[in-house]
């Protein structure tokens, strides 16, 4: 038996639900845009100070944007049942949840990385941040994924689990904005950006290893109870 | 090992340090107290619920036994 | 080997009558060690050079800090133990230590923050021990949040106890990133740390209030205990024929 049996499945199915429902996952994206604007209106225009911070904004925004949209990674295969129906079938559970994650990914890390260029610009990030800002939001939402789909496994059979997810997982996305910001910060001062990436590669590479597997046990704990 | 401070109003004052240093004590002691007191008050009105419940139990016993 | 004695132990009953034994005794050792070393930390030990006698909050600030640390870890394993063995004990004690620890974590953020103030001039400081303190707070927090979520209270327990292994993973984690991104911050000239070596006269007293706060976690967290215990056994023989000794024994005082 392959090892990869059903995260492709999964995968493709999971992108042709959420394509059903394009809408809804264009709400992050567009979330991420229009929130970076409140910065410059609720803090200051002046373009100096706005690129000292450029990086951190563009993180923060990036994480709120993941969490919005955490809820909905579990949601509607718990309530429709499909969710007990991969719990109980024969093959590995990380396998649908990577899958799962993957899809989540592809759809809302994925652009918002490809979007982060136009934040940039909103917020006057300096030339030297632009590929470092997307590298590390590249690899660095993927780590925000597997925690929110920990989080999303923790809350799926609750009502409102929304801000319960978004209180556990705050303290666990930490170090992700620590070094993701770091990234850009350090190219801007023209220091070499490769380190805190490397970091992010790190806990991106434990994430993939040790997520699917919590994530599995929390689903098979909460699901079917 | 000798006593740091000439009087009680020194030591109260700590060269003007004081009202930091003796509100860090007064609301560890008070936190560190009610952790202590709070599961011995918890615990007596456990004790009370129960008792409450056996004597309830043992009401209806009587009540049944006489009814039969 | 023969396991009966750890089995033993995950019975509620034994941990009960047991500690109904020592636990007095525990607790006149906590506050002999505290009221001695608060004493000599606050009379009778040497003021430091630089910060004056607002150092002394040290002797309050430093107990906390480990506890609220050594208080996430514990309550981490016990619900390892709990998810392994599935000892119900052990989960009752993960339940006790989480507002516990949550409690004494805060109340080294408020020592610090009450030591911060005269000493570097404001109340909060973002250094990199004071940054990884709130993040501790907040996943004790979160693993509070959980516990009280679910209307099951064994899949409450359990993912709690999930949630509170992910975040002792994490915890050094953190620690190390919030330590370098401090390096990348901090401003050149002011150390935030205490110096590593103390005066033994500074040192000693600090020890006794180390080892008088841990003893007086463990009153608090077994007292915690022995209430979560009579509440959930309260239907069994051993809980009834306690209370009932107990109401006889006061009825015997008021006559």
């Amino acid at each position: 038996m392959a090892y990869n049996m059903g995260f492709w499945a999964f995968l493709r199915r999971d992108l042709q639900l959420i394509n059903r429902r394009r809408g809804e996952v264009a709400s992050p994206l567009i979330f991420f845009i229009m929130a970076a604007t409140f910065v410059p209106l609720g803090i200051t225009p002046d373009s100096e100070l706005l690129k000292n911070i450029a990086p951190g904004i563009i993180w923060v925004m990036a994480l709120l944007a993941t969490l919005l949209s955490a809820d909905s990674l579990f949601a509607s295969d718990y309530h429709d049942g499909s969710l007990e129906q991969m719990i109980i079938s024969p093959q590995l559970l990380v396998m649908p949840v990577l899958g799962k994650v993957t899809a989540h990914w592809l759809t809302t890390g994925l652009p918002l990385t490809l979007a982060s260029p136009v934040l940039g610009l909103l917020l006057s990030l300096p030339t030297a941040g632009y590929l470092p800002m997307m590298a590390g939001l590249a690899v660095g939402t993927g780590c925000l994924s597997l925690l929110a789909a920990l989080g999303a496994a923790l809350t799926v059979s609750l009502q409102k689990g929304g801000l319960l997810l978004t209180l556990i997982v705050m303290p666990l996305y930490m170090p992700v904005i620590i070094f993701g910001s770091a990234t850009a910060q350090y190219s801007i001062q023209g220091l070499a950006w490769g380190g805190p990436l490397a970091v992010l590669g790190a806990m991106l590479a434990i994430a993939i290893a040790l997520c699917p597997l919590a994530i599995a046990s929390v689903l098979r704990l909460t699901t079917i109870n | 090992m000798n006593f740091q401070f000439d009087n009680v109003s020194q030591l109260l004052n700590m060269a003007g340090h004081g009202i930091y240093v003796w509100t860090a004590v007064l609301v560890t002691l008070a936190l560190v107290a009610w952790l202590i007191i709070n599961p011995l008050l918890q615990r007596r009105d456990v004790f009370k619920e129960i008792a409450q419940e056996v004597s309830r139990e043992q009401l209806r016993q009587h009540a049944n036994r006489e009814s039969v | 080997m023969n396991w009966n004695w750890f089995y033993r132990m995950g019975s509620p009953r034994w941990f009960y009558e047991s500690t109904s034994r020592w636990l007095p005794w525990l607790g006149i050792l906590t506050f002999v060690l505290l009221a001695v070393g608060l004493v000599w930390g606050l009379a009778f030990a040497p003021q430091d050079a630089k910060q004056g006698n607002s150092f002394r909050i040290i002797y309050l600030h430093v107990p906390a800090s480990f506890l609220a640390l050594a208080g996430y870890f514990l309550m981490a394993t016990a619900g390892a133990i709990g998810l392994i063995w599935k000892m119900k004990l052990s989960y009752m004690v993960m339940k006790c230590a989480a507002p516990l620890g949550a409690v004494l974590t805060f109340l080294a953020l408020f020592t610090g923050a009450v030591w911060g103030k005269p000493t570097w001039g404001s109340y909060w400081v973002w250094d990199a021990r004071v940054t990884s303190m709130l993040i501790l707070l907040f996943l004790y927090m979160g693993v509070l949040a959980l516990q009280y979520a679910f209307d099951s209270k064994d899949v409450g327990n359990k993912a709690s106890a999930i949630l509170a292994l992910v975040g002792t993973v994490n915890i050094p984690i953190i620690y190390k990133s919030v330590d370098w991104w401090f390096t990348l911050h901090q401003p050149a000239t002011i150390s935030f740390t205490e110096a590593p070596s103390m005066h033994p006269d500074m040192f000693q007293p600090l020890l006794v209030m180390i080892l008088g706060f841990y003893c007086f976690y463990a009153v608090a967290l077994i007292l915690s205990v022995r209430v979560e215990i009579l509440n959930r056994e309260r239907k069994t023989g051993w809980v009834r024929n306690l209370v009932k000794q107990s109401t006889d024994k006061s009825l015997g005082a008021e006559l």
